[in-house]
């Protein structure tokens, strides 16, 4: 595996919110980690892309142990993932501005002050990778717009440009279209796709299950902090091996019981 | 026609007027602006116990009465104070002094709000795109650029157009020529409104107001351009 967690395990004061949970993505294919809310997709997906260091267990990138890197080939491992969040998350500038930011800062302070004072001459151009990603995602005609103008389902594709404009290997997309209309998450989705089609490795974080289905190569069922089921769709879908997936699956209502087991109720 | 609303010499006297009072205040806010905003920025990036204090005390600052701040700083400076050697005393430096300390807190204060208006989604995005902790740094002041700059702004509003201390710490004093030394726009207007010459108080009255407008309007198009992230 390219990226993948080990053995990993996080806890906020004290609780628990991932417990040895292994799992790892290659290029070229899309994971989805599946599961209800507050089951800790997100603390996955936070670190994997390395904002926290896991409390037990690894995680690797091509084998090695991005935590015992120095500080400079983890960032260099870094700079070989991006990350998309719920929220799009843009700055205040241009879209263009916006995609180009991640290939901006891996050029030395020398070109970075360069093309500030470029821009400021009115002499800039847009990148050729900012201009492909925002053709993959639609939305070439918005390059010089500004980017908090522009509507929720817009921006998170924006977003999505941005993190595929620095050719990554690995693209992290946490709930990435739970606040989007079907248009533009038929957007998305289909951008995905081209990613994946270019090599890209793609971990989706949802709880989706008609998006799991639509995207996944291999899916892992995570739920409260531990992965109970992971392999390829068909066989998480139509023959779970776990009740717990096979509740979620169903459209049952999955939560823990006071007492904290896990218990499913039809929905009404 | 206009020229001729005051007496002989009163263009000369108010254009030195003015010529001091963008001195002291230009020089005092750019001072202030180069300690406030590096302070604005350790205090808005890290979290250390006695913070909320640190930020109570800033925040306490803007409302210093400036007579006080004034007598502060002309105690420090006088002959028997701490500062006496240095002989600033009724000098523009000891103004300038006066108004540092003035502007420092709303300069700081401001800053630190704009800093802090910017999300913790903004800076995991500059994170996540590979960002170290100077490009997450500098995406925080790109993004509070325009609170940053009200910040400044509403710091030399304070400057100019304060009067207590710098009557205090600089006496209002004009040369034998009648051109100022340490008198600015606002001790002026005292000056003048006291001997009964309204025609000069008057223009000294109009163009710091056309200067505090100014200073505002300015300030009202740049948080107008922030949209709310970052501008204060």
């Amino acid at each position: 595996m390219t990226l993948r967690a080990s053995g990993v395990s996080v806890a906020f004061d004290g609780q628990s919110v991932l417990e040895d949970v292994t799992l790892g993505v290659d290029p070229g294919e899309v994971l989805t980690v599946v599961g209800p809310s507050g089951t800790g997709k997100t603390t996955l997906l936070r670190a994997l892309a390395m904002f926290q260091r896991p409390d037990d267990g690894t995680v690797e990138w091509t084998g090695d142990d991005v935590w015992a890197l120095p500080d400079e080939d983890r960032l260099a491992v870094r700079r070989r993932l991006s990350m998309v969040f719920q929220e799009p998350s843009l700055f205040n500038a241009r879209v263009a501005e916006n995609v180009g930011y991640g290939l901006r800062i891996r050029r030395s302070w020398r070109d970075r002050i360069g093309e500030r004072l470029r821009t400021l001459l009115g002499n800039s151009s847009v990148p050729e990778s900012v201009h492909d990603s925002l053709e993959t995602v639609g939305l070439t005609e918005k390059a010089e717009q500004n980017a908090l103008a522009l509507s929720g389902g817009e921006a998170q594709r924006v977003a999505f440009a941005r993190a595929l404009a620095v050719d990554p290997t690995v693209v992290l997309l946490d709930e990435p279209t739970s606040n989007l209309d079907p248009r533009n998450t038929a957007v998305l989705e289909n951008a995905v796709d081209r990613a994946r089609d270019r090599g890209v490795g793609v971990v989706v974080a949802t709880h989706d299950m008609h998006q799991a289905r639509r995207l996944s190569d291999r899916v892992a069922f995570l739920y409260d902090g531990t992965v109970v089921e992971s392999g390829p769709p068909e066989q998480v879908f139509e023959d779970p091996e776990d009740w717990r997936t096979a509740a979620f699956v169903a459209g049952e209502l999955l939560y823990e019981s006071d007492s904290g087991r896990p218990m499913a109720a039809q929905s009404p | 026609m206009f020229l001729q609303v005051l007496p002989d010499g009163g263009w000369a006297y108010v254009l030195s007027v003015v010529i001091v009072s963008l001195y002291v205040s230009v020089t005092a806010v750019g001072l202030s602006t180069l300690v406030s905003l590096p302070v604005a920025l350790v205090l808005g990036f890290t979290d250390f116990p006695g913070k909320r204090v640190v930020t109570a005390v800033v925040n306490t600052g803007m409302g210093f009465p400036s007579v006080v701040v004034g007598l502060v700083v002309l105690m420090a400076i006088s002959n028997s104070g701490p500062l006496g050697s240095l002989d600033l005393a009724f000098t523009p430096t000891a103004m300038i002094a006066s108004q540092f300390v003035l502007a420092t807190p709303v300069i700081m204060s401001i800053s630190l709000s704009a800093v802090e208006g910017v999300g913790q989604p903004v800076r995991d995005a500059a994170y996540a795109m590979g960002g170290t902790k100077a490009d997450v740094g500098l995406v925080v002041i790109k993004e509070a650029r325009y609170g940053i700059v009200t910040a400044v702004l509403a710091g030399f509003g304070r400057a100019i157009s304060e009067v207590g201390s710098i009557l205090i710490v600089g006496g209002n004093i004009v040369y034998s020529d009648g051109q100022s030394y340490t008198r600015t726009l606002t001790t002026a207007i005292t000056v003048e409104a006291r001997q009964g010459r309204y025609e000069i108080g008057l223009v000294l009255g109009a163009i710091l107001l056309v200067l505090v407008l100014g200073i505002n309007g300015l300030g009202s198009w740049l948080r107008s351009k922030g949209r709310g992230r970052g501008a204060s």
